[in-house]
């Protein structure tokens, strides 16, 4: 059973890769999410890789993720007939959201000016790549170029070398999550005002938000950071985050300060156990060791720091980065394995809390397939696993009849027409 | 207008990041956020860089500043029981709390759910924390840099050599919140319809998760571990960062994706370049040649310049944009047509770069309503106003470092 946290609302889903995260929150949640492809199917069907690298309009993998849980129906939006079902469809939605170029749906009446002239109480969600207002309101953007516009692509990669995305597309996750949580904002004085809204979501702020908060430090302290690989902080004050063990790499900030000490005590101790620490990190004061915080650090600084590194990478070696998380955590010492997806779906801690959830694929693609769980545990109100993505059109009758009252024989017309 | 969540009243135990990013949602939208802070174990993002001035100091940190916006803040020993009593006394006023300690604190001291709901039956609760409320692992402490490599995030990030190059900084604090915002938002509608509040368990780890779906589900049906692979891409050909001319002594890059032949003939119309080569004649061949084609768009654009590049790019109808870096980002003209940037006037810090929203609401804008409150700065009107404390009672209190 769906969750009853938004039971009875539903969300007309029109977005693609920029903001399919925001249908499948508002499905996650129990909203009824439409998603309106065109008759040949979103371009999300097509996004690689596909399930057992099978290429087919219900395999890839991106849209079975993003698209489950959520309804699907036709709609040409190139034919008055399909524009007009998008119309009849938004006059009984709460919310809609969409991620067109900026000004498309206004061009065939399917704007929010028209859409909410006729249901006044819909929440309108548009998500561009640049905002709707600059010199590049109406620029494409690929994921990559929106990681890059909004300054994460800057800070990653090494010096020398291109500045670099993740490998699993990021920014659209975002500002989709982003549409989610404005529309939401939005529901609220909705529910008592009756009174919908539009809603601009920026993809290049979205991205600019999650960078900690580094676009301050130019302004305060003078200089902007630059990629530098495993390393963290300015050129004269760098630190090593990323470690290589026997299998892979560890990640760990060795810090000093009420903060890091007794992460950094431990470690050493447990070094020593081995036989990997020398006698300075044991006699070290490691509350005051605070290197190039507060001033630039000392040339005996670097030494240190170049030798605490290089030994516990030397220490790291000696072991699995399984065996490393293990031992840390007994050991109260603020580390992670650089984990792949082989190491997430293993974890402990997840099947301890039962994360991943079977998601039933048998009449489609033959066979079930495991997703990652709820994002949230609510006391009363619990996420459930979603159902599978739809296949294109899967809904178009029960939708078409049944919410607009359409009969058998008007589907057939439209179909016919190439409106659905 | 009103602004979207006037009257929602939220009391803020949370610290660091997810917790307090969470909040400011709500409070940027006008609910009334009370930050319980204390000096006894401060909040540490108080005391990170950037500071004024390059400074330090618990009210010049522009790091805790960004997150706690329109917030008022009081300060509360919780290892007081006093403290504690106070709290008691505050929560039938909130409709909403949050917190993100390590699960056993708010057990320890008796303001957890089961505790508070006795106070406060319809209240809605949230507790956020890297991995969770229970399991083997819920006790682990750390930072999201940290839950940024064990949620799998630096593992996909490197140019497939062997390499690892993380995300800046703590990337899943920028995952969590927007997912803990909306469980905060769809209970609270929730509660409106059925009178109901709840209990929110909100694991950074699972939240993040979501945003490496694809990975994790082919992993568990074929076992393929999705790596590192630079800027490769299997849609777009070419596809990454190339390197411009450098201005003012810095490094331009293009970033740039190809979808298919007619962007690649707009492309190298703009670039002036002579079809190069015959494996690049079809969309496939490009993509199946990325090694060959990057070399060949790093010469092309070598020597340009990057805005002027993208502008006719663009103009032809490549995605396309410069690789900003954060003094880029405060020059940027399309962020500042959305109304990014603010400086708001700080009680210590003056005026200060903050980031706006990242969305707008057309009837009902959200904004940076304050400054973030130096620490305790709201001690007198909460404890005093709201409380009822008398001067006398506060200032007993502060000498007994239970308002501390």
């Amino acid at each position: 059973m769906a969750s009853e946290l938004l039971k009875g609302f539903r969300m007309l889903d029109l977005a693609d890769e920029k903001g399919a995260m925001c249908g499948k929150m508002f499905a996650d949640l129990g909203a009824e999410v439409i998603k309106v492809e065109p008759v040949g199917g979103c371009t999300t069907r097509r996004i690689p890789p596909f399930l057992e690298d099978i290429p087919g309009e219900d395999r890839s993998l991106y849209f079975l993720a993003y698209h489950a849980g959520k309804r699907s129906v036709t709609a040409n939006l190139e034919s008055s007939d399909g524009r007009a079902l998008v119309a009849q469809l938004a006059k009984h939605a709460d919310f809609l959201v969409e991620s067109f170029p900026l000004g498309y749906l206004d061009s065939i009446g399917l704007g929010y000016d028209e859409l909410s002239r006729i249901n006044q109480r819909l929440i309108y969600a548009s998500i561009t790549p640049f905002g709707d207002k600059g010199p590049a309101k109406n620029y494409k953007a690929a994921d990559i170029v929106t990681w890059a516009s909004g300054g994460m692509m800057y800070l990653m990669g090494e010096e020398g070398r291109p500045p670099l995305q993740m490998s699993l597309p990021q920014a659209g996750m975002h500002a989709g999550a982003e549409a989610a949580v404005a529309s939401l904002i939005a529901h609220y004085p909705r529910q008592t005002s009756g009174l919908g809204q539009k809603i601009v979501v920026d993809m290049q702020a979205c991205i600019v938000w999650t960078l900690m908060n580094e676009q301050a430090m130019p302004i305060f302290h003078g200089d902007f950071l630059r990629r530098s690989g495993v390393f963290v902080g300015s050129a004269d004050a760098r630190r090593k985050m990323v470690f290589r063990c026997a299998d892979g790499h560890i990640s760990i900030l060795i810090m000093g300060g009420a903060v890091g000490a007794p992460s950094t005590i431990a470690l050493v101790k447990w070094m020593d156990e081995k036989g990997f620490a020398s006698d300075w990190m044991k006699a070290k004061d490691w509350m005051s060791w605070v290197p190039g915080l507060l001033m630039a650090m000392t040339q005996k600084d670097r030494e240190e720091i170049d030798e605490l590194e290089d030994r516990v990478e030397k220490f790291f070696l000696t072991m699995t980065k399984h065996e490393i998380y293990r031992e840390a955590l007994k050991r109260r010492i603020l580390l992670a394995p650089v984990a792949t997806v082989a190491d997430i779906a293993a974890d402990e801690q997840l099947e301890a809390r039962e994360f991943f959830v079977k998601v039933d694929h048998r009449d489609t693609l033959g066979r079930e397939l495991t997703f990652p769980g709820a994002f949230a545990r609510f006391s009363a109100t619990p996420i459930s696993p979603p159902e599978r993505a739809p296949r294109l059109g899967e809904h178009n009758r029960e939708v078409y009849c049944g919410l607009l009252g359409l009969d058998l024989e008007r589907l057939s017309r439209l179909s016919a027409e190439g409106a659905i | 207008m009103a602004y979207a969540l006037e009257g929602i009243k939220v009391l803020d135990f949370a610290w660091v990041g997810v917790g307090p990013i969470t909040t400011k949602y709500l409070a940027d939208n006008g609910a009334e956020v009370i930050r319980v802070e204390s000096a006894a174990k401060l909040d540490v993002l108080r005391i990170g860089p950037p500071w004024k001035d390059a400074q330090p100091g618990i009210n010049r940190s522009q790091f805790y500043a960004s997150y706690n916006t329109s917030k008022k803040g009081i300060t509360l020993n919780l290892g007081n029981p006093k403290a504690r009593e106070l709290v008691r006394r505050l929560v039938p006023w909130a409709d909403i709390v949050v917190e993100s300690f390590t699960p056993k604190a708010m057990r320890g001291w008796e303001l957890d759910y089961e505790h508070l709901r006795e106070i406060k039956p319809d209240l809605i609760m949230l507790s956020t924390c890297l991995q969770g409320q229970t399991g083997p692992n819920a006790l682990y402490p750390g930072f999201g840099q940290l839950m940024a490599a064990l949620s799998g995030f630096y593992h996909i990030s490197g140019y497939g050599d062997g390499s690892v190059c993380p995300p800046y900084g703590a990337y899943t604090d920028f995952i969590a919140p927007r997912f803990s915002a909306a469980a905060l938002l769809a209970a609270l509608d929730y509660r409106r319809r059925t009178g109901k509040g709840q209990y929110i368990d909100m694991a950074q780890y699972e939240a993040a998760l979501n945003n490496l779906a694809p990975a994790l589900i082919d992993y568990f049906a074929t076992g393929r571990v999705l790596g590192p692979k630079g800027n490769a891409s299997e849609r777009y050909a070419p596809h990454g960062a190339y390197r411009c001319e450098d201005e003012e002594g810095n490094e331009q890059w293009i970033a740039l994706a190809v979808a298919n032949d007619a962007e690649w003939r707009a492309m190298l119309e703009v670039l002036g370049a002579p079809v190069p080569d015959s494996r690049f004649a079809t969309h496939l061949g490009r993509l199946e040649n990325r090694e060959a084609l990057d070399a060949f768009v790093s010469r092309s654009v070598r020597g340009r310049r990057v805005m002027d590049l993208v502008a006719k790019l663009q103009a032809a109808g490549v995605a396309s944009y410069r690789v900003q870096n954060c003094v880029d980002l405060h020059q940027d003209e399309n962020l500042e047509a959305f109304d990014f940037w603010h400086w708001l006037e700080h009680k210590e810090m003056g005026p200060s770069p903050y980031e706006g929203l990242q969305h707008r609401l057309g009837r009902t804008p959200g904004e940076l309503r304050s400054a973030a409150p130096i620490l305790g700065q709201h001690n007198q009107e909460v404890l005093g106003g709201m409380l009822g404390l008398s001067a006398t009672e506060i200032e007993q209190l502060q000498k007994e470092n239970v308002i501390f």
